[in-house]
């Protein structure tokens, strides 16, 4: 059969048929739940707005990876890529007298012009959430338990949640006091883990001895508690010495109420180093190529919007959650097949049995009840004839 | 896919049998591997390790996706390939380099100048399109590539392309055609790469992996160093 239609979907997006829209809508509320009882409250915002509010956020609103278009007066829009900016600029407009710290979770769709390739998507799905207004420790300590018992509510058993704290390198970069283009090439390839081109800058500004081991161990720090103790008994006298301090009294807070298990540090962990101001994490499942959450903190993006105060947050990916579970809802939702050829009858029985909270799929087509129980058994369905 | 297994992924060919000496000095095993058989994977049951033989171009791939903990892959596919994952170790082995090469021909009537040379002519053939289209791009040289899959050098002589831009290592295949390198972009060598995820969770286990393979890598380093 000719069709002028196109019937392909373009690269990047998905349908998502019964059981893994089931599946998926039951993850977001399980996550808008779990937020809600920590007292974060949901928003949603557009999902398009003037480019340029994404535009002061993280990587995900670079030029290349915003879907763009053109209103009428001529202004430039853009799909949403992540929702810690709009949700920036709505604390900053419509909220900006309520008292801070203000607690907001979401879910919503996102859209990024990336290569489809290794669980991402140019549409996804993020649930997440933003405590603004809360600096230092206490806000650190709470968004990370809060990542922590959002992937346990998700469903996922076997994570773990690394911790980097991104002004620690910030502070050794500064003690080093390198030519700019030396500190540019040194965040890249800290950041993509680029060991070999890191190697190269250490050799071409010829950095040697202690000043070298300072940034080696930058890139390779990674454990529980020791790891911090290798890690302040050689930044310890650094500019970085205050917020690995900071990091320290995270983890003792965070062991102490018994999440230790779930956690590791690595200051190797740095999202988009110039977006990030402290504490940075990311939630990992074995088997599963890509994070599944990220997170830290954002102390500079609020000044953006002439709001200055601190932030944190984390998002979490729900095709990579659903991923990584490896497991579909059922596709059988149960219930009754009401059938029979008096039409009102039908609906009638159908209204008291959905009263009491039950599914009822209507059958007047069946002609006999035979055909009618063949129709329930097809589909799970417990058979309700009304007739003789 | 959980597993206790740590795999590895390796390149077919020369780069797949070099990689194999690497593993062997580094005292994995590798009794029975071979880069050239019809058998494609390899496990090692004791000491928990597994190897998939690829097609090179295949290696980023399997380690970006987390099918494969760490792979050995040249610079030169993995920065086409462009792939979100971890470079470690520069393994020393697998030597060639990326150029822009010309018909001498042209090179001299351009008083060789690639600005000149590409005022008038803008083809690139490469099977590289991702790496020539940033050489060019970061010199704001605008050129249109023509992606092809094999003997570059032929796109000129033919009148397909002005330019190439090829992997050489001995710079014969060059001469043999009459081209010159007119411009280097990047030296390449083998590298050892990582999973973000699998390098975060297994870090203990492959970072004695990787230890272990640097060190090999530095002796044999060493070594060609004192033959030479």
């Amino acid at each position: 059969m000719a069709s002028n239609l196109p019937l392909q979907l373009p690269a990047g997006v998905s349908d998502l048929l019964p059981p893994e829209a089931a599946a998926l809508r039951q993850l977001e509320q399980r996550l808008l739940n779990c937020f809600r009882s920590w007292g974060y409250q949901e928003v949603m915002t557009p999902t398009f707005e003037f480019a340029t509010t994404f535009q002061a956020g993280s990587q995900a609103g670079e030029e290349g990876a915003l879907y763009k278009f053109i209103d009428r007066q001529g202004r430039v829009l853009a799909l949403r890529p992540e929702m810690t900016a709009p949700i920036a600029r709505l604390v900053a407009t419509s909220l900006r007298r309520r008292e801070l710290p203000l607690r907001l979770g979401y879910s919503a769709r996102v859209f990024r012009y990336e290569e489809p390739q290794a669980g991402r998507r140019r549409e996804f799905h993020q649930a997440g959430v933003e405590l603004i207004g809360a600096g230092g420790v206490a806000g650190d300590v709470e968004i990370i338990a809060l990542a922590v018992e959002s992937l346990v509510q998700a469903g996922l058993e076997d994570f773990r949640l690394g911790l980097g704290q991104v002004a620690v390198t910030k502070g050794v970069l500064q003690d080093l006091a390198l030519p700019p283009e030396a500190v540019a090439g040194i965040k890249s390839a800290l950041a993509s883990k680029d060991l070999v081109a890191l190697e190269r800058i250490y050799d071409e500004y010829h950095l040697e001895g202690e000043r070298r081991r300072r940034l080696e161990l930058l890139a390779t720090i990674h454990g529980g508690r020791e790891a911090l103790e290798e890690a302040r008994a050689c930044f310890g006298r650094t500019a970085a010495a205050a917020s690995l301090a900071e990091l320290s009294r995270v983890w003792e807070a965070l062991g102490a109420a018994g999440l230790e298990k779930w956690l590791f540090i690595d200051l190797g962990i740095l999202r988009d180093f110039d977006y990030y101001t402290g504490i940075v994490f990311e939630g990992y499942v074995p088997g599963l190529g890509a994070p599944v959450c990220g997170g830290g903190r954002y102390d500079g993006l609020l000044a953006q919007f002439g709001y200055p105060c601190p932030a944190t947050g984390f998002a979490l990916g729900l095709e990579r959650v659903l991923l990584a579970r490896g497991e579909t809802a059922s596709a059988c939702p149960g219930g009754y097949l009401v059938a029979g050829r008096d039409l009102a009858a039908l609906l009638k029985r159908a209204r008291e049995l959905r009263s009491k909270g039950t599914a009822v799929v209507l059958d007047g087509e069946s002609r006999s009840r035979q055909e009618a129980a063949a129709r329930a058994a097809a589909r799970g369905l417990n058979l309700e004839w009304i007739g003789e | 896919m959980v597993t206790n297994l740590l795999t590895l992924a390796l390149p077919k060919g020369k780069l797949g049998q070099d990689a194999l000496q690497l593993l062997q000095a580094a005292g994995l095993p590798v009794e029975g591997v071979a880069t050239e058989a019809r058998q494609l994977t390899f496990t090692f049951p004791a000491p928990g390790i597994r190897y998939l033989i690829c097609r090179p171009t295949d290696v980023p791939t399997y380690v970006e996706y987390g099918a494969a903990d760490l792979g050995i892959v040249g610079k030169d596919t993995l920065a086409e390939a462009g792939a979100d994952v971890f470079e470690l170790v520069d393994l020393g082995f697998g030597y060639c380099r990326f150029v822009v090469a010309a018909p001498r021909e042209r090179w001299e009537e351009a008083g060789r100048s690639l600005e000149n040379l590409l005022a008038g002519s803008r083809r690139v053939a490469t099977k590289f399109p991702r790496v020539a289209a940033s050489f060019f791009q970061e010199r704001g040289l605008p050129v249109e590539i023509i992606k092809l899959h094999g003997n570059i050098e032929l796109a000129p002589r033919a009148g397909l392309a002005d330019l190439i831009v090829d992997i050489v290592s001995t710079g014969r295949t060059l001469k043999e055609n009459d081209l010159v390198e007119v411009a280097p972009i990047f030296p390449s060598t083998a590298r050892l790469i990582a999973n973000r995820v699998s390098y975060r969770i297994n870090y203990r286990r492959l970072t004695s992996v990787v230890e272990a393979l640097k060190r090999a890598a530095v002796q044999g380093g060493e070594k060609i160093a004192t033959t030479n």
